[in-house]
């Protein structure tokens, strides 16, 4: 009678024997222990693939563009550069990952952008005030922002797509009122020092900064810690992992990775501050999406709206306050980029809403919702940024530049999709 | 009146000793659930007229009828989903309202939807206990929960290989044993059950009636929807028949005809059932 679940006992025990660390045979592939090379290269390419394939990518397309320019990617002015042309976007993607997990997208985060800079600008540049008020101002300008555009997601039931379409030209406009159609700028030293500043020199060093590889060489036994935990809990519930030389691979090039960055940033003007910002929002916000309730329901909301709802998950609640959350990071990146551009322009932040998107599609988030990680949109962001930049160095045309990236949006999610169907069909 | 009394008439076979047992385990206690005169209607459509129907602790409740008799609406009813246009909802003698899915929650109801309420992007953990998660310092309690979920699959005897499994990698019986898990968090009192064995295979259903089984077993008193006669008469103590959105016969489960029951299903039969005034 039980022949079918019998049978897949016997076979979960016979995985429970096995060392944890081979690699195991994929699903039906017979007995789990003795795993043929050929298996072994298929698991490299189907699993470990769609684990890590965004990381090998990345750091390909570092190694191609380092390549391709002669190492001026990579040069220490450079990488610095990279950080502070992309840090608003990879602020914006961390929101936008939490926003397209839910099921949502937001259209309006240039706008806002555009809009809490302008606030802001007005303050401190206008009016004269201190830099911390046009700070706090510009965040409390993105809350509300948020608030507005959830009440009509979340309470009203308006599509996410056409309220932040609205958004997107009433904000816009909204900046064209507040700067009288006018740029301003510049902003003062303070101001600008929080996105153009750099820590340097705290503890000293002798033409490299030691505080900058502190901070990496911390950041990397924490990672490595985290991952090892997480591994071994995978291997306590019997569950998937990569095998353990590729395990390690992944954390020595991670390693490798960021040692390399620090390093070329310690050689040149030190932390930068966006960096700062940066690792505080992402640490923050993965913890929240992974380790909170908040989190939990969010992708709840993503992968079965009305198993949340029947579940009892408060969605409209939660639907508010991923929006509300979004506006204030689109604060942060107004206040990031004003400071960085060191004024206020009526047109800035456009098309930024579609470097975000961008950057959580190529960085694993699903178009249907409920998949995503605030550190894949981290790489994704990333490798955008390194493709343009690498292309901006190479001095290739800029209407090249947009069909390169818009192909690798495209291809990045072709590839998630035929991952998905060929998991699907081997089920 | 007590219910066993109609029954005896509605049967007409009452086996004595059968009898007896139920008339000492049921009429002696106030039912955990009892619904009194539901109506529900959907613009036009009459989903439930004046329906009655009770639930006991230590009881397999089958609610049995024709695609469309409206047991899913009742089963919706139950667990706050759907509010009645009239009529009365009592536990345990006390009148109670339900108006949404944790307000059920609250009062002890748990329910398995006949499309089954899971997120397939979430692990087994996450499922169950979604929408009541443990926390501790203002985090998940991920440890706490992973190990009451080993704790409550283990009394179901459920094989599911691992709680970390995502639901998309499970089939589509240990999804329904997924299901029926998620009802015993918070430890619920009444359990409904909506078609848990639609879209099962033979080796599946059968794990699944165990489950039911299982529930009883743990006191509580468990609504079974479904139409596949076998599964009832396999795990039921008691059946109740609607039909288009009327309770149409009340039968016990040992003793009852298997036509019989299909009689009042398909309506060859009206049991003469509402003539008799079931409480006093
Ligand atoms: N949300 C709804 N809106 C309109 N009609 C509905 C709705 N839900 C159920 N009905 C109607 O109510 C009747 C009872 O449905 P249901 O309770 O699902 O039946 P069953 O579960 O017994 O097959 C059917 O005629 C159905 O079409
Ligand atoms: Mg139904």
């Amino acid at each position: 009678m039980n022949a079918i679940p019998a049978l897949k006992d016997v076979f979960t025990r016979g995985q429970r024997q096995s060392d944890p660390d081979t690699p195991r045979a994929p699903e039906q592939g017979g007995e789990p222990r003795v795993v043929g090379a050929v298996d072994a290269l298929r698991d490299v390419f189907t699993r470990n693939l769609r684990q890590s394939g965004i990381y090998i990518a990345f750091v390909a397309i570092i190694g191609l563009f380092a390549w391709l320019t002669d190492g001026l990617l990579l040069s220490p002015d450079n990488v610095t550069n990279v950080f502070l042309q992309y840090g608003y976007i990879l602020i914006l993607a961390i929101g936008m990952v939490i926003v397209i997990i839910a099921g949502h997208i937001d259209l309006s985060v240039g706008s806002v952008v555009a809009l809490t800079g302008a606030v802001s600008a007005t303050f401190v540049i206008k009016q004269g005030h201190p830099s911390w008020l046009g700070v706090l101002v510009a965040l409390g300008v993105g809350l509300l922002v948020g608030a507005w555009q959830g009440f009509w997601v979340a309470f009203v039931g308006i599509p996410a797509f056409i309220v932040t379409l609205a958004g997107m030209l009433l904000f816009r406009g909204m900046t064209l009122r507040v700067l009288h159609n006018i740029s301003l700028s510049p902003f003062p030293t303070d101001y600008h020092n929080i996105a153009g500043g750099f820590i340097n020199g705290v503890l000293g060093g002798n033409g490299y900064d030691v505080f900058t590889l502190v901070v990496a060489a911390v950041g990397i036994a924490g990672y490595a810690y985290s991952q090892l935990r997480n591994r071994r809990g995978r291997i306590r519930y019997q569950q998937s992992v990569e095998a353990f030389p590729l395990f390690v691979l992944r954390l020595v090039l991670v390693a490798v990775v960021v040692m390399a960055l620090a390093w070329q940033l310690a050689h040149s003007r030190g932390l930068p501050v966006v960096l700062i910002i940066l690792g505080i929002l992402i640490m923050t916000y993965s913890v929240i999406t992974t380790k909170t309730v908040f989190g939990r329901h969010v992708y709840a909301i993503g992968g079965n709206l009305s198993a949340a709802q029947l579940s009892g998950v408060k969605v409209k609640k939660v639907n508010f306050w991923i929006f509300v959350n979004m506006g204030f990071l689109a604060a942060v990146a107004g206040v990031v980029f004003s400071s960085r551009s060191n004024g206020s322009q009526p047109a800035a932040g456009q098309m930024f809403e579609l470097d975000a998107i961008a950057a959580c599609f190529i960085g694993g988030a699903s178009t249907t919702g409920g998949v995503g990680r605030v550190t894949g949109a981290m790489v994704g962001g990333l490798i955008m940024g390194v493709m343009s930049n690498g292309m901006q160095l190479m001095g290739i045309d800029q209407s090249v530049q947009q069909m390169i990236k818009g192909l690798v949006l495209l291809l990045a999610v072709a590839f998630d999709i035929y991952n998905k169907r060929r998991a699907g069909a081997a089920r | 009146m007590p219910v066993e009394a109609v029954r005896d008439e509605t049967i007409g076979v009452p086996d004595g000793e059968q009898a007896r047992q139920t008339m000492t385990t049921t009429t002696t206690r106030t039912p955990l659930l009892a619904m009194r005169q539901i109506c529900k209607r959907f613009n036009a459509v009459e989903a439930l007229v004046d329906v009655d129907f009770e639930v006991y602790a230590h009881e397999v409740v089958a609610l049995v009828g024709d695609n469309g008799a409206g047991k899913s609406t009742l089963a919706k009813v139950i667990s706050g989903v759907l509010q009645p246009d009239s009529g009365l909802i009592e536990m345990e003698g006390e009148t109670v309202a339900i108006p949404s899915p944790s307000a059920a929650h609250d009062l002890g109801v748990a329910t398995v939807f006949q499309d089954l309420a899971l997120c397939d992007n979430l692990d087994v953990t996450a499922n169950l206990f979604l929408g009541r998660e443990m926390t501790g310092r203002a985090l998940l309690a991920d440890a706490q929960m992973e190990d009451a979920a080993k704790k409550i699959l283990r009394d179901l005897s459920s094989r599911i290989p691992s709680v970390r499994t995502q639901l998309r990698d499970l089939s589509a019986g240990q999804r329904q044993s997924v299901a029926i898990a998620r009802t015993l968090i918070g430890s619920p009192r009444i359990v409904v059950l909506d078609e848990p064995t639609a879209s099962l295979s033979v080796a599946q259903t059968a794990e699944v009636l165990t489950h039911i089984q299982g529930l009883r077993d743990l006191g509580l008193g468990v609504v079974l929807i479904s139409h596949n006669m076998n599964d009832v008469r396999a795990v039921s103590d008691r059946i109740e028949v609607l039909r288009h959105g009327r309770n149409n016969g009340s039968f016990d489960a040992s003793s009852a005809s298997y036509e019989a029951i299909l009689a009042a299903i398909t309506g060859a039969t009206h049991q003469g059932y509402r003539s008799v005034p079931r409480f006093a």
